[in-house]
């Protein structure tokens, strides 16, 4: 047991003390943080300092009433001009960003026309004026009926015993899980590219032959798969610090949701199926790392086991538009990318509590699996340099322990 | 008492058979030399030993018993595919090898300390190993093997990679380690420091015993099975003979077991264009003996594979 965490202690000292590790642990919320402070310049700045021009000859904007902003933002500024040859002047000369005509037969066709000099206006800004023609085609109606009708209604989608609940319009409940889904995938790449270069280094370097006289196997395989999961939780505790902080300094500078809570539920989901696929994963990589005769090898089979990881994000459509789809519901159950569906499910449904029990039994299950076949894999491979085990090797090796 | 017995010890890797009923035993405070051409089952037999694997029959005691794990921290060994963590450093390596061996970590970096002293590598301590010569790293392998200050050890080709003067400080602590009652079994394929160090032999070729027993009962044994010659012939060409080696201007000839040398004497007087000074009947060497023994059994036994 000593030897154990020995070998714990020395694999996370190892892999935390790479530069590539500090790099990469340390980069990806450098990257975050750069994405996202683009990502709020852009929306801070999508609308621009100056107003809008506009010319109704329809006629609904003649008193305009200002719509309810979404979220509390402050929406872009409209200035009126009695015709387009005004407002064309103050968009050459500057005084205007754009110039939205409304056309007489607006109320048959819905076309407005928007021109522009040189930069085309965002998004966020025709939403803008949308929103502003909307309140004021519901000029005469209660404000609380205008209010509703351009903001929409927001479905709660909860389970019929009321444990969990998800609601549909808070964007960082569906941020999160799939940044958490991201994070673990790259999380899980790191990790299993460390453990397979732990064992095949070994081999390769030879050291395996004086640690198979100090520990057993499965002491060695254990004691690496436990100084990884470290690893690995670190760079999660780590990347989490870091996401917490992102949000604590994003809403000085963007309201939050009233709704948004931390969302414990997902944090439980995460925490229970993160140990048992990390260990899934190691007992893989072990198993390759036994099987080949170097790194590169290896990183040539692992790169389409980890495929097997990353497949939700092929599917990320469906389980976006359709999160109770047979095909979804596999990729809940199937192991490698449990961990991955049900993050991203996290985001867009209630995921039944049926297929969390299951698939984490089922993950939980492959985990234990994948260790001990890794460690009768590797007794089996350890000590073959420069030879590589082949399939039959490797059930003869699952059937009874080569000695 | 022994620190090793093998009794009647057999392996098989699918259809090659990598030892056949070996046995032998190391006694405390022995240098045991365990000897062999290439392939012939020496690393299997010792990694038997050690328990990296199983024998399919027969035994192997360890101090007496089977191998413990608690036994297997009394046990030094330097395999013949050796290496280190090559992206890490040395000291701290060795010290990680040490504890895995149950030294507490103080006590491993304090006798770490001690060793690099000794091999001069302590200026390497914080070096990564990859930047330490070949021979550098030898002698790393080796402090990995003392550490633990074992009661036995097993080294397989102590001295490759060594210049002279690291060879005769591994030579002299190994004789430190065997006055200190330590065992040693050493697989080399250097006859001379075998004939200068050890006690006791066993040759294993082709999986099987083929010679036991103490060095110097094995050279009488052998006594008339080499002979010193002076002169020039074609000494290869004559019958009996296994080897023609030149060794300080004489001829060494290594004869089959059984061959009288005179009857070599007699086929030398009648080859053509033969000037012979001198000729005596030598004592054989150990690598006489062991090139004798395995280039007989070639001869009478066909190959296993």
């Amino acid at each position: 047991m000593r030897n154990l965490w020995l070998i714990a202690k020395h694999e996370y000292l190892k892999v935390a003390g790479k530069k590539s590790f500090v790099l990469g642990t340390l980069g990806m919320p450098v990257l975050m943080v750069v994405v996202t402070a683009i990502s709020i310049l852009m929306t801070a700045g999508g609308r621009g300092r100056l107003p809008f021009g506009y010319v109704d000859h329809a006629g609904l904007l003649i008193d305009p009433v200002v719509p309810p902003s979404a979220m509390g933002e402050s929406a872009a500024t409209f200035r009126a001009f009695p015709d387009v040859a005004a407002a064309e002047a103050a968009l050459e000369d500057g005084d205007i960003q754009a110039l939205y005509i409304v056309p007489h037969d607006y109320m048959a066709t819905g076309e407005i026309e928007l021109r522009y000099l040189t930069r085309e206006p965002s998004l966020i800004t025709r939403d803008d004026f949308r929103a502003l023609l909307r309140a004021n085609l519901l000029a005469n109606y209660d404000p609380l009926i205008r209010e509703r009708v351009i903001a929409g209604s927001s479905i709660t989608i909860r389970a019929a015993d009321g444990s969990r609940e998800f609601a549909e319009d808070n964007f960082l409940d569906f941020m999160i899980p799939f940044v958490a889904a991201f994070l673990f995938v790259f999380a899980v790449m790191n990790a299993g590219g460390y453990m397979l270069q732990a064992v095949t280094d070994e081999k390769e370097n030879r050291t395996v032959e004086v640690l198979a006289t100090s520990v057993r196997p499965e002491e060695l395989i254990g004691g690496k798969a436990i100084g990884l999961i470290g690893v690995g939780l670190t760079q999660l505790a780590i990347w989490g610090a870091t996401a917490v902080a992102g949000l604590i300094v994003a809403s000085f500078f963007i309201p939050m949701p009233a709704s948004f809570s931390i969302p414990w539920s997902l944090l439980a989901v995460v925490s229970l199926f993160f140990l048992p696929a990390y260990a899934l994963i190691a007992g893989m990589m072990t198993a390759i790392g036994g099987i080949v005769t170097d790194f590169q090898q290896g990183q040539q089979i692992s790169g389409i086991l980890n495929l097997l990881f990353m497949l939700p994000f092929f599917f990320v459509m469906v389980i976006l538009s359709r999160p109770d789809n047979p095909v979804v519901i596999a990729l809940t159950l199937f192991p490698p990318s449990a961990f991955v569906t049900i993050t991203m499910r996290w985001a867009t449904t209630v995921v039944p509590l049926w297929q969390l029990v299951t698939s984490w039994l089922l993950l939980v299950a492959s985990a234990i699996f994948s260790v001990w076949a890794a460690s009768r894999i590797f007794r089996a491979g350890m000590l073959r340099y420069g030879q590589t085990v082949n399939v039959k090797a490797v059930f003869a090796a699952l059937r009874k322990p080569v000695q | 008492m022994t620190t090793i017995r093998v009794s009647n010890v057999s392996k098989a890797f699918g259809e090659v058979h990598a030892v056949r009923d070996v046995s032998f035993e190391v006694y405390p405070g022995e240098i045991f030399g365990l000897l062999g051409p290439n392939g012939a089952g020496k690393t299997t037999t010792i990694r038997m030993m050690l328990d990296i694997f199983r024998p399919d029959s027969g035994s192997i005691e360890v101090f007496d018993g089977p191998l413990t794990e608690a036994k297997k921290n009394r046990i030094g060994y330097m395999p013949e595919e050796r290496g280190l963590y090559k992206d890490l450093k040395l000291a701290p390596t060795l010290v990680f090898l040490a504890t895995l061996k149950g030294v507490k970590e103080s006590v491993a970096r304090e006798r770490v300390d001690e060793w690099l002293e000794r091999f001069d590598l302590a200026d390497y301590a914080k070096q990564k190993i990859q930047n330490l010569s070949k021979g550098m790293q030898q002698k790393a392998q080796i402090i990995v093997t003392l550490l633990h200050d074992p009661d036995l050890l097993v080294i397989d080709e102590p001295f490759s990679g060594l210049d002279p003067v690291n060879t005769r400080l591994v030579k002299s602590i190994i004789e430190e380690l065997c006055a200190r009652g330590k065992t040693i079994i050493m697989s080399t394929h250097q006859m001379y420091q075998v004939e200068a160090m050890c006690n006791r032999i066993v040759l294993i070729n082709r999986g099987r015993n083929v010679l036991y027993g103490e060095v110097q009962q094995i050279k009488r044994q052998f006594a008339g099975n080499a002979l010193q010659v002076e002169g020039e012939a074609d000494f290869d060409a004559l019958p009996g003979v296994l080897e023609a080696r030149r060794h300080n201007g004489a001829w060494h000839l290594a004869l089959e077991t059984g061959r009288d040398p005179q009857a070599v004497l007699q086929a030398l007087a009648q080859q053509a264009g033969a000037r012979i000074q001198k000729f005596e009947v030598a004592e054989p060497s150990l690598e006489d003996i062991f090139v004798a023994t395995v280039q007989q059994a070639a001869e009478e036994t066909p190959s296993y594979a």
